[in-house]
């Protein structure tokens, strides 16, 4: 059992080591100077070497290589070049926002989906079925911006009930930041209700037809009482994993939609590093989404050790 | 004051003036983005100077007509007789925000830090011999030779030389400390840069007069908010959730028609520029670039670029009708848009029409990509096979720095208020535009002190950049923001200010 945890984990560190070594050649062989960019577009050569050289950028790459790898060993990621603050904590701070508008976005998607993928299902080739169909085949081929500017420009413009863009300004509460993320939420939400729905209907009708629900109207129970106690339990398995998945696509389709509704989230972070070349918050940010996948799928690894012995042979 | 400013300030001062300005309140204003840094030394991007502006001052600063007037200094400088000497008498009684009171040794620190940090201040500190703190009031700058362009150096607002107290010129800056009329409370990258006034503000006395005199502090508050995708700045404008919206794409005005907010258009604001790599590779020989010159068709280019003549101006002149700077020396040799007789020059010039023209752009700014388009088909019916290298504008920052890369690259400027301060006067400059026609016509111009005589100078370096075309100015183009009704005193600027301003009750 040790032997084995301890192979995981070594196994660990070396998709960690993989991960970091090629975020980092990628960053390195990407054009673009963060030096340029920071110091604006009257520079003049001398003083982008000046800051090259004062960034650490103007070492050979295995050396900055080496330095690296040994900074985030001892759990120091760096400092942003263009935020002045640690690449952690700059990501910290990011956090809220994205993990809210992750969290709503998947309670409204799977809001939207359950209910009308299950009707879907229970109703058939009905007009309901044909129109579910229909709209959730739309709302998977929407760009989520494109529909967030188009909900910024009736609920934000025309009805004033909400703020474009932002996540408030100083001194305000959760309840005034939450405020600006409704938007941005269901943006995100519809978007990704499209898939559930699809799949909530496909895996109800497999149920619907089998002898257990077929048992359990000869046996005179409510419809409502099969459908939902009998059908939907069982389909429910297929259904989660989905859920999962489309928990998994939030975060990258939150990158785009932080961008369209100036949210300083993690995906906001990360576009606009990429855009000033700010490689420590690039790698930091792709280090720690990276670990937290390694970090799950290790989890996942251990549960079935628990679970199921034959797994540690 | 240009014509064009004249115009826009006295449409947008008017209610200013019909309303007492009113203390109090707090205003957001949606920025293009974050700066990269605080520090006004440290960069020459616009945003930096835009929000530092308010935090830091300089010695000197541009009036409304864009000639130099002092700020924290007491007035211009003494020069003495050889232009050498710049004997500069300070305010008395300024303080910091940090409540420790400005003197020469703080001066001489700061200019000291500005000469090797900021890329104007090295440009300045090549005929810098001293610079000197006689008394605790007094600052004396030695040159090695005349040079008029150091007060517009001194009194520019990015790579700006701000005055930091002596204990905080560390490299990079430590302490947002400055004498602004606001000072830094909170900074949430990406999300708020918090100002709030500063109640030891020593303010000038002397009337307002563009970014210098008196600078009122009527706003308790500045929020700086970046909304980087301007369809959400447009969307953020017409909702009325910000006070001003910098920079609105010109074809949204129309959508500020709803009230909440109006549209505020600063007439002329900048030139795009096609600047030629004048070191190496196809451009490198001056017939070529006259071709290019010859083949272009700037009123197609504007058009695309811009859409409306209401935002844009051909103009083949360096400064816009209305600078002291303006003349048409050599100007008959733009707007031609002849591509056959730019083809006829260029075989003349001995081009085989294989090597690719390569134009390096990005779509950072929009206009800039529009315009390579149109001009790569003149270009094409001239003979060149054009090869358009659109990349991201970081790379493209970096890209500009190798002359082995590109032939012609993409950029714009503001009307800057001294010619020297124009990046393709730099002989460092990317385009390495230098030869002796150059040097001769810039040293004279920059040697003299006299304003009238420096507009007649002018006329010979415009002259030379028309002979040798080291760029290609396309035109004039305006600059559009957009402001709400109730915020008043706001004048059209390049680098807007929001001390002056005030809400309406």
């Amino acid at each position: 059992m040790i032997t084995t945890i301890a192979n995981r984990i070594f196994g660990m560190l070396v998709v960690m080591l993989i991960v970091v070594t090629i975020v980092f050649v990628i960053v390195r062989v990407t054009p673009g100077d963060p030096a340029a960019v920071m110091l604006g577009p009257d520079a003049n050569a001398a003083d982008i070497a000046a800051l090259r050289t004062q960034l650490g950028l103007d070492r050979p790459m295995l050396v900055q290589y080496g330095q690296y790898i040994f900074d985030v060993a001892r759990g120091d990621f760096g400092q942003s070049i263009f935020l002045g603050q640690p690449v952690l904590s700059a990501l910290a701070d990011r956090a809220e926002p994205t993990f809210f508008l992750t969290l709503f976005s998947l309670a409204i998607a799977v809001a939207i989906a359950l209910p009308i993928g299950i009707l879907s299902a229970y109703r058939r080739g009905s007009l309901f079925d044909q129109a579910a169909t229909t709209l959730a085949m739309l709302a998977a081929s929407i760009p989520s911006f494109w529909l967030g500017l188009l909900m910024i420009q009736f609920f934000a413009v025309k009805l004033g009930w909400f703020p474009t863009s932002g996540y408030g300004g100083p001194g305000t509460n959760l309840a005034e930041r939450l405020h600006h993320l409704v938007l941005p939420a269901f943006a995100l939400g519809i978007v990704s209700s499209a898939l559930i729905i699809r799949f909530t209907r496909a895996s109800m009708l497999d149920v619907l037809g089998d002898d257990y629900v077929r048992t359990a109207r000869s046996k005179g129970m409510s419809e409502r009482r099969v459908v939902l106690r009998h059908a939907l339990k069982n389909a429910l398995i297929p259904i989660l994993t989905i859920i999962g998945l489309t928990a998994a696509l939030l975060i990258s389709g939150a990158v785009v939609t932080e961008t369209v509704f100036s949210l300083p989230g993690v995906g906001n972070l990360v576009v606009n590093a990429v855009l000033r070349r700010d490689y420590p918050v690039i790698q930091g940010a792709l280090l720690v989404v990276a670990g937290l996948y390694v970090l799950i799928n290790f989890g996942i690894d251990m549960l079935y050790i628990l679970v199921d012995p034959r797994v540690r042979y | 004051m240009t014509a064009g400013l004249m115009v826009a300030t006295a449409i947008v001062s008017y209610p200013a003036l019909a309303a007492e300005p009113v203390r109090g309140g707090v205003i957001d204003v949606a920025t293009i983005g974050e700066p990269p840094t605080l520090d006004p030394m440290a960069s020459t991007a616009d945003l930096v100077g835009i929000v530092s502006q308010h935090i830091f001052e300089t010695l000197y600063t541009f009036g409304a007509d864009w000639t130099v007037v002092p700020l924290l200094a007491e007035s211009l400088p003494e020069v003495s007789a050889d232009g050498r000497t710049y004997t500069i008498k300070l305010r008395q009684g300024v303080t910091f925000h940090d409540g420790s009171t400005m003197d020469s040794a703080d001066v001489l620190a700061s200019l000291k830090r500005w000469e090797t940090v900021a890329s104007r201040g090295q440009q300045a500190a090549k005929i810098i011999t001293s610079i000197e703190a006689p008394d605790a009031s007094t600052i004396r700058i030695v040159l090695n030779e005349p040079y008029a362009p150091l007060l517009s150096l001194l009194a520019f607002n990015n790579a700006a030389a701000i005055i930091l107290p002596e204990e905080n010129v560390a490299v990079p800056m430590e302490k947002i400390v400055g004498t602004g009329p606001y000072m830094l409370k909170e900074r949430k990258p990406d999300q708020y840069i918090q100002l709030t006034r500063f109640d030891g503000y020593h303010s000038r006395e002397d009337a307002s007069n563009g970014y210098g005199g008196a600078r009122h502090q009527y706003l308790d508050e500045i929020r700086f908010v970046p909304v980087p995708d301007p369809n959400t700045r447009v969307e953020g404008a017409v909702a009325g959730q910000f006070a001003y919206v910098d920079s609105i794409p010109v074809e949204s005005v129309g959508r500020l028609s709803s009230g909440k907010s109006e549209a505020v258009t600063l007439k002329p604001f900048g030139w795009p520029v096609f600047i030629m790599n004048t070191k190496e590779g196809l451009m490198s020989d001056v017939a070529k670039r006259r071709a290019v010159l010859t083949a272009l068709n700037p009123e197609d280019m504007l058009i695309a670029g811009f859409g409306s003549t209401d935002f844009f101006a051909v103009d083949g002149a360096l400064y816009p009708d209305g600078y002291s700077w303006h003349n048409e020396e050599g100007v008959s040799a733009y707007g031609i848009g002849d591509p056959e007789k730019a083809a006829a020059a260029l075989k003349e010039a001995g081009y085989d029409g294989t090597t690719p023209l390569r134009i390096l752009t990005s779509r950072q700014y929009e206009f800039h990509y529009k315009m390579a388009e149109v001009a790569a088909e003149y270009l094409k019916l001239a003979g060149f096979p054009v090869q358009l290298d659109v990349v991201d504008w970081a790379t493209l920052t970096q890209r500009r720095q190798d002359p082995k890369l590109w032939d012609i690259y993409i950029t714009h400027s503001p009307f800057l208020p001294e010619p020297a301060l124009i990046g393709v006067m730099q002989d460092t400059s990317p385009g390495w535009w230098a030869s002796e026609a150059k040097s001769a016509a810039l040293k004279a111009f920059n040697s003299e002190a006299d304003p009238a005589k420096r507009a007649e100078l002018f006329k010979a370096v415009q002259k030379v950049f028309y002979d040798e075309v080291p760029a290609f100015k396309v035109g004039d183009f305006n600059a559009v923001a957009a402001k709400s009704p109730a915020l008043n005193g706001v004048t059209p600027a390049p680098w807007p200010y929001f001390w002056n301003a005030s809400l309406a009750q």
